[in-house]
Order: structure tokens, then C-alpha cells, then sequence
């Protein structure tokens, strides 16, 4: 099992107030690892140290085996990351298909295009859409197409974070299914979720962060199943 | 006594540049900086405040009323503007910039079609003082105080009474300030009067220096857009620095090298500070 | 990823029925062009050749006058209106290749070779210096509303700097800049043929040579735009930061269509100098700066098409106006500006053909 992303001792702080406290943490290809923690606990900070949206106060972030922590975002993606942030971020006025094909006019060539094109749309359910201005689309539509995007690209790593924000439950259901079919087909993913029922239909491991590092790390039930991960979310430590 | 002459000769011309840059900046300063809309029709209001104070001293009231009338009816015609279009475009800050360039044509224009290439101007108050071999005209001297107790007047405004307050709070959160039962396009109004106000009142008080003709707005829009930018976004610290520096910058061209000069200087100036610091002189004095 | 078995009961022709639906007259006229075997706008242009048959010399004059902004005005449209860069700048392009054109050519002559290095020489500056000034900013993080005013002040900069160049001690070999006076007397362009004497290119011929550059350029940059360079030009326009989490490099995106699109305004500038013989640094102020930005607002950003249209048909306007007197004509060009923000930002042109189209039921 070889580590694809760690990061050593990772701090980031913003003015005056550290918001993330020296996180060391590993991932291994093929995993999906569920990242979760109260609201506060530096979760999203994290994922924007990862892809470079925000450089780090102190230590260093590894990809591939390979020192990350000074590379310019867009590089990082085309190292084989790729990430699906918390506020949908679509482009209003192109459509559904545009979209996807962005992504693919990157990672296909033009024979294989449009086959990947219908083979996108069907699996994330947005063929009816394929025309329509993303602006205009619902949220739940608007997610799954900036997931669609984020598994276009045909990344290495999948950050994702919080994917079924906003979703009903049977659209929640069947975004998991998505992450367990890509799991199986070896994608590496890290998901940011609150959703609990969700985090136990995709998670491998889990880690918990709490005031900017690590609080636990280990399997999905050996984690959930304690008291003191319960507690912090209550607001008992 | 002639090395204390010269001192003083260039300390004049860099408080006279000041003076310029500060007055003529500070209307567009509030708008920009608080409310985020780019007016290219400032000069026009500028302009306004020029033609109704010279009309109005002409029509026989004394000269500090004619240049309070002056800034106030830039103020009105500011209000109408701002309930008319500028109110439209809030969240469209690509168009806020074409609609008040094409209100700043129109005026231009319309001025020249109404009201003739130019009109005979008032003659500068307070004559002149000597000092060693140059004199100086006292009007002009006396300008950089003014501008200094007009600011210091912004910041008492916005800092120590209900407006301020009220327009502070609206302009960094609106829907915020509507649930706390704020009337924010009441304050919109007001703010944008007041930036079109300081603008009048920045045609009004340099109307007895200069030639009035409809054009003279353009002169005026460079040196306060190259100001409000250097400034950067906070607006009220930003201003004072920005003028120190562009007018230390742009008198010495203009001692050494001409008009022009100064002009250019103070354009290569701007493209190097958006360049260099993207948030302003201004967020030197914050605490990041 | 391998593929699986659709879960949805969507037809995969869906797409192509959609397709179908788009071959609608009025969209093939406006719409996007050059992605069916016939494109509009190119039977336009091509139709205008045969404009001479009816218009007296003095109307295809006029005309060429008008066509010769249009270059400026359609790389504004794609900086602007695909990129979402407004550059205050194409009027300092304009400017700087016509003087460029006029330097050359009243320096080394009036041969073929002299006039269309004059045209090269101008191209190239642009090129160069519109690469240095986007790097500038692009690179340097320049963004959005800063974008516009740098590229204004540089605008201003070159007019201010140009404006006090009367003294005689203002001249580039023999050709002196003249400050506000500007620069004229500069030769036409020329072809060179298998007679004695080269064929002038004015008049008739110049239009002609006009109308052929636009078509040439329209065809290149509608090319351009509907590839795969033009998508990613409008996922930057739309969303810089998601763009760039996708791995675009979004900076060079942005340098290449301003560099692009200012080359297109030096272009302009060149043809506008070949027409009058002329250049002067008015061309390059506040008011000359605001022309393409009314053109391109009223022709609709987005539409290539429209935009020569509007640009055309505006300055057309400006110059009947002018007879009465140029304040006129600059009132109505604010005006109609400040209709088309405010009641169709789309662009006049797109809002109007939108109204058509529902009227013909599409």
C-alpha cells in the first residue's frame, strides 16, 4: 500500500488565530477516507492547504512522493488531484455539456470525447440537462455536475468536500453509490461530510479533526463508536 | 533667505498637489471606496460644482455661499443620478462603469452644446504673498489646511455620528442592516449626494483658479482615480497617504520636467502600486 | 474508470435531437456560426463586394472608414465578452501602430515592401507590447475592475506623452510625431504587380482590401472562439477560481486573448492611418477610448456578427451627425450606451434578434 498524499506537521494560521495546529496525515492509494469534525475544526482549511488555495505557516504537504507545498494550484491538478469545493462552483452561463467537455477536452482525445461525454451525463443523471446553463440548474444538479467535472479530469486523488450538502436523501443515497463505484474501481478519495449515514456508506477509515489537528484516526466503526469523538461534537471538550 | 525661499517654493507646490489630489479624490474616494461603484461621471460633477459657483458669485452672492450652493446642487444632482441609474447597477460593477461613462459623455457634451466652449471664471480671492523672490498666491496656499479640515470633518462624519454609522453598516453588510430596520436605500442616496457633493465642492473651490469649460472634468478624474486606487480599500486612512505620496511624486516631475510630466509620473505611479500592492497604501496602516 | 451500464433510461441520441433543434434560421444568423456548412455572416461580408456596383465612390469610402474599426471592436468582443477582460486599452494600440505604420513609411518609402513592412512593423509592436503589458498583469495578479484601469492609464499615459511631442526635436528618422497636430502624409499601401507601376491601394481597391481582412479575421477568430482554446476562455470568464481548480492556467489563457484582441486594435489603428493618411493623439483619448466599448456593449459582448454590425452602423450614425456639429453625435452615442446598459445589457443587437425570434416562433 503506498502513500499517495501526507502531509508533516501542518500549520496554517490567519492573523492572529491558528487554525490549523499541526496535522500529520497519510493516505494510501485506494482508500476513502471520510474526514469529519465539528463545525470550526479546520476541515476545509485543510482541503485548501491541499490543493494550494492557501500556502501553509509551517510544514510541508507530499504528493506522490513528491513536495507540493509551494506549487501553484492549477499545477497541482495537473499532477492529478482534483477537488469539488463546499459552494458549488459552476460556470452560470455555459451549459452542462460545456462543462464537461472542458474537463475532457483535457484528459481525452477528440475520438474518445463524446462517448466519455454520454457516458458522464448518464451516470451523474444530467443527459435531460445536457443544454441547459448551469446557472439555471437545481443545487442538487449543480453538485453532482461539479462532481461530474471533479471525476472528468480523471484525478489520482478525489477531494471532495461536502458533496451531499443540500441533497435530499434519495439523491444522498445515490451519491454514495457514485464514491462506492469509483472506490471500486480505485480511486483514491477524501471526503468532508456531516452527514453521518453517509460517512458510513463510503468510509474505509475516518479521521476526526478538532480545533486544528488530529483528534482520531482508524477504522470507520472503531472510530464512530467512541465516546470521546461523540463529545466534541456535543461541545464537552 | 533665497535657500528658505526655495524650500518653501517646492513645499508649496507639493501642498498645492496635495491640496488637488485630495479634494479632487475624495468624492469619488467615498463612492468607490464605500459603496464599490466606479463613477467615471465624477468630473461632471466636479464640473457642476464649478458652473453654479461661478454663476452663482456672478449672480452677486458672496463667494463662500456661491461655492456652498455649488457643492450642494452637485450633491442634488448626485441624488438624482444615483436614484435614476446608479441604483440599477449595484451588482454590476462592469456596467456601473460603462452607464456613468456614457452619463459623463452626455453632460460633457451636452454642456458644450448648451452652454458654449467655456465661460468667463471668477478671479482668485486673497491676492498674493512674497517670499524672498517668488510670490505665491495665498488662495492656493491655504488650500492644503482646507483639504486636511475637510477630511478630518469625513472622519468625524463617519465615525462619530448616527450617518456614519448607519452608512458603515450598510455598505460592509446590507441585508444585515435592513433586519436591524435601516432604510439602506435611503443611505445608498445620501452616500452617493456626498461623494457627488465633495466632488462639487472640489469644482467649487478651485472655480476662481482655474477656466471653467465643460471639458474640465476629465482633468480631474485622473489625478482622483490614480489617489482613491493608490489609496486602496480603506478608503478614510488610504486617502492621506496616497495624496503625501502621488503629490510628493508628481510635484517634483512637474518642478523638473513640466506639466505633462507630472501628469505621466502620477499614471506609471498607479500602474506600479496596483502592481506592487493590490490592496493600496491604505493596507500599510492596517493590521492584517 | 470503466464504463457501466446506464442506470438512467434517457435515450444517448438525446443529444443529437437537441442538435437538431438548433438549426433554426435565426439562430444560424446570429448564432454560432461555422459550426454547420454555411455561416451567415461570411455570405454577408462576401455579398459586400459587389456594394460598389451600387454606392457612389464617396459611400464605399465611407463604408471602408467604418470597417476599419470593426478589428478593434471584434477584439474587444472576444477579450471582453469571452474573457471577461475589459481593456481600456485598444485605443493605445490603435494609436501606437498607426504611428508605428506612419514612422515606417515615411522613413523608408511608398514601395510594397516599405508599406506592408510599415503593416508588419505596427502588427509586431502590438504583439510585443501587448505580451509585456499583459504579463504585466496577468502574471502579476492584476484582476477584474484593475485590469481596466491599468490599461486606462497606460491609454492616457500614451496620449499625454504623445500630445506634447510638437518640437521638432520629436521625430523618429524623418518623420516627425508633431504632438497634437499628428502625423500625416504618410503613403498608401501598394501591391506589387507585373506593370511599371504597383497597384495603389485606395479607394475602391482599399475597400476591397478592408473587406477581405474582415472576413479573414472573422473567420479566424470564430475559429478560435468555438475551440476548445474559446471554452476554456469562457469557463475562466465565468468562474476564474473553478477554472483554475481544474487545472487551467488561467494566466495564460488571459495573456494570449489580449494579446489577441489588442492586436486586432493596432490592426485597426494601421487601416485608419492608410485611410486618411493620418494619425493624431486624440485618437487615443478618453472619448476615442470609449467608441469600441459602446460598439461592442451594443452589439451584444458575445456576438462576433453583431459587433460588426453595431460598429458599422453607429459610426455611420456619428457621422451624419457630425455635419451638425460632433457634440451631437457623441450625446446620441451616450445615450444609446446608457439605453443599452440599462434596458438590454445583452447587447441591443441580441435582444432584438431574441424579440424576432420569438415573434417567428422558434
Amino acid at each position: 500500500m503506498t502513500v499517495i498524499l501526507e502531509t508533516k506537521g501542518l500549520r496554517k494560521n490567519f492573523g492572529g488565530a491558528q487554525v490549523i495546529n499541526g496535522i500529520d496525515f497519510q493516505i494510501n492509494e485506494g482508500e476513502t477516507r471520510c474526514v469529519i469534525g465539528p463545525n470550526g475544526a479546520g476541515k476545509s482549511t485543510f482541503f485548501k492547504l491541499l490543493i494550494g488555495e492557501h500556502k501553509p505557516s509551517h510544514g510541508s504537504i507530499h504528493f506522490k512522493g513528491q513536495d507540493i507545498s509551494h506549487v501553484l494550484p492549477f499545477r497541482r491538478v495537473g499532477m492529478g488531484m482534483s477537488i469539488k469545493f463546499q459552494v458549488p462552483g459552476i460556470f452560470p452561463d455555459l451549459t452542462v455539456e460545456e462543462h464537461l467537455k472542458l474537463v475532457l477536452q483535457r484528459v481525452t482525445t477528440l475520438p474518445e470525447r463524446a462517448a466519455e461525454l454520454e457516458r458522464l451525463l448518464d451516470l451523474f443523471r444530467l443527459s435531460d440537462e445536457a443544454r441547459v446553463k448551469a446557472g439555471n440548474l437545481s443545487h442538487g444538479k449543480k453538485q453532482w455536475l461539479e462532481i461530474a467535472m471533479a471525476v472528468g479530469l480523471k484525478p489520482k486523488i478525489l477531494l471532495l468536500d461536502e458533496p451531499v450538502a443540500g441533497l435530499s436523501d434519495e439523491e444522498t443515497v445515490h451519491t454514495g453509490e457514485l464514491i462506492n463505484r469509483l472506490k471500486a474501481e480505485g480511486l483514491t478519495m477524501m471526503v468532508v461530510e456531516h452527514d453521518m449515514d453517509f460517512v458510513r456508506q463510503v468510509a474505509t477509515r475516518v479521521t476526526v479533526l478538532h480545533g486544528g489537528q488530529v483528534f482520531a484516526d482508524g477504522d470507520l466503526h472503531a472510530v464512530l463508536d467512541r465516546d470521546d469523538v461523540a463529545e466534541i461534537y456535543l461541545g464537552k471538550r | 533667505m533665497t535657500l528658505l525661499a526655495t524650500a518653501y517654493s517646492y513645499l508649496y507646490q507639493f501642498g498645492d498637489s496635495f491640496a488637488y489630489l485630495t479634494l479632487s479624490s475624495l468624492g469619488l474616494a467615498i463612492i468607490f471606496g464605500m459603496m464599490g461603484v466606479i463613477n467615471l461621471a465624477h468630473g461632471e460633477f466636479v464640473m457642476c460644482g464649478a458652473y453654479v459657483t461661478i454663476l452663482s458669485a456672478k449672480a452677486g452672492l458672496p463667494l463662500p455661499l456661491a461655492m456652498l450652493v455649488g457643492a450642494v446642487s452637485a450633491a442634488i444632482a448626485g441624488a438624482i443620478l444615483e436614484r435614476l441609474i446608479v441604483r440599477h447597477l449595484y451588482n454590476r460593477l462592469f456596467d456601473s462603469i460603462v452607464a456613468t461613462w456614457a452619463v459623463s459623455l452626455i453632460t460633457q457634451q451636452a454642456m458644450l452644446i448648451f452652454a458654449g466652449p467655456s465661460i468667463e471664471g471668477l478671479s482668485t480671492p486673497f491676492h498674493s504673498f512674497e517670499f524672498g523672490e517668488y510670490s505665491f498666491s495665498t488662495y492656493r496656499a491655504l488650500l492644503p489646511f482646507f483639504s486636511i479640515a475637510v477630511l478630518a470633518a469625513l472622519y468625524g462624519l463617519f465615525f462619530k455620528t448616527n450617518y456614519g454609522i448607519y452608512a458603515r453598516a450598510t455598505i460592509q453588510n446590507a441585508r444585515m442592516a435592513r433586519c436591524l430596520g435601516l432604510r439602506t436605500s435611503r443611505i445608498y442616496t445620501m452616500t452617493f449626494a456626498l461623494g457627488a457633493g465633495l466632488a462639487g465642492l472640489a469644482g467649487a473651490i478651485y472655480a476662481p483658479t482655474i477656466s471653467a469649460v465643460p471639458t474640465m472634468g476629465s482633468s480631474f478624474i485622473v489625478p482622483a482615480f490614480v489617489t482613491v486606487v493608490t489609496g486602496g480599500a480603506n478608503v478614510l486612512q488610504g486617502i492621506f497617504p496616497a495624496a503625501g505620496f502621488l503629490g510628493l511624486i508628481q510635484s517634483a516631475l512637474s518642478a523638473s520636467y513640466g506639466q505633462l510630466a507630472g501628469q505621466i509620473g502620477l499614471l506609471l505611479t498607479v500602474i506600479v502600486i496596483i502592481r506592487m500592492l493590490p490592496q493600496g497604501l491604505g493596507s500599510l496602516f492596517n493590521r492584517k | 474508470m470503466e464504463s457501466s451500464p446506464s442506470i438512467m433510461n434517457g435515450p444517448a441520441d438525446r443529444l443529437a435531437i437537441g442538435r437538431a433543434a438548433e438549426t433554426g434560421l435565426l439562430k444560424k444568423i446570429f448564432g454560432t456560426q461555422l459550426d454547420g456548412p454555411v455561416d451567415l455572416t461570411l455570405i454577408l461580408i462576401g455579398a459586400c463586394f459587389f456594394l460598389p456596383a451600387i454606392l457612389s465612390e464617396a459611400g464605399i469610402s465611407n463604408l471602408a472608414y467604418c470597417l476599419v474599426w470593426t478589428f478593434a471592436a471584434i477584439g474587444l468582443s472576444a477579450m471582453w465578452g469571452y474573457g471577461g477582460i475589459l481593456s481600456f486599452g485598444q485605443t493605445a494600440f490603435f494609436g501606437l501602430a498607426g504611428y508605428a505604420y506612419g514612422i515606417f513609411t515615411i522613413n523608408l518609402g511608398e514601395s510594397p515592401a516599405a508599406t506592408w513592412g510599415g503593416v508588419l512593423t505596427g502588427l509586431v509592436l502590438c504583439v510585443v507590447l501587448a505580451a509585456l503589458l499583459g504579463y504585466m498583469i496577468f502574471y502579476g495578479g492584476i484582476k477584474e475592475v484593475f485590469i481596466g484601469i491599468v490599461t486606462l492609464s497606460v491609454t492616457l499615459v500614451l496620449e499625454t506623452f504623445m500630445a506634447q511631442t510638437a518640437g521638432p526635436q520629436w521625430a523618429i528618422g524623418s518623420a516627425r510625431l508633431n504632438g497634437f497636430n499628428g502625423m500625416s502624409a504618410m503613403p498608401s499601401l501598394v501591391l506589387p504587380s507585373f506593370a511599371a507601376e504597383p497597384i495603389l491601394l485606395e479607394g475602391t481597391n482599399f475597400y476591397f482590401l478592408v473587406l477581405a481582412m474582415l472576413a479573414g479575421v472573422y473567420f479566424i477568430t470564430r475559429k478560435l472562439l468555438n475551440s476548445s482554446f474559446g471554452l476554456t476562455l469562457e469557463s475562466i470568464r465565468e468562474n476564474p477560481h473553478r477554472a483554475e481548480m481544474l487545472g487551467i492556467d488561467i494566466r495564460r489563457y488571459q495573456l494570449a486573448i489580449f494579446v489577441f484582441g489588442s492586436t486586432l486594435g493596432g490592426l485597426s489603428g494601421i487601416l485608419y492611418t492608410v485611410w486618411g493618411s493620418y494619425i493624431t493623439p486624440s485618437s487615443m483619448g478618453l472619448t476615442a477610448a470609449a467608441m469600441p466599448i459602446i460598439w461592442v456593449a451594443t452589439g451584444g459582448r458575445k456576438s462576433l456578427s453583431g459587433v460588426i454590425i453595431a460598429t458599422v452602423a453607429m459610426l455611420n450614425l456619428s457621422q451624419e451627425l457630425a455635419a451638425y456639429g460632433s457634440q451631437y453625435a457623441l450625446v446620441l452615442m451616450g445615450l444609446i450606451l446608457l439605453f443599452v446598459v440599462m434596458a438590454t445589457p445583452q447587447g441591443l443587437i441580441p435582444t432584438i434578434k431574441e424579440k424576432l425570434g420569438k415573434l417567428f416562433g422558434r
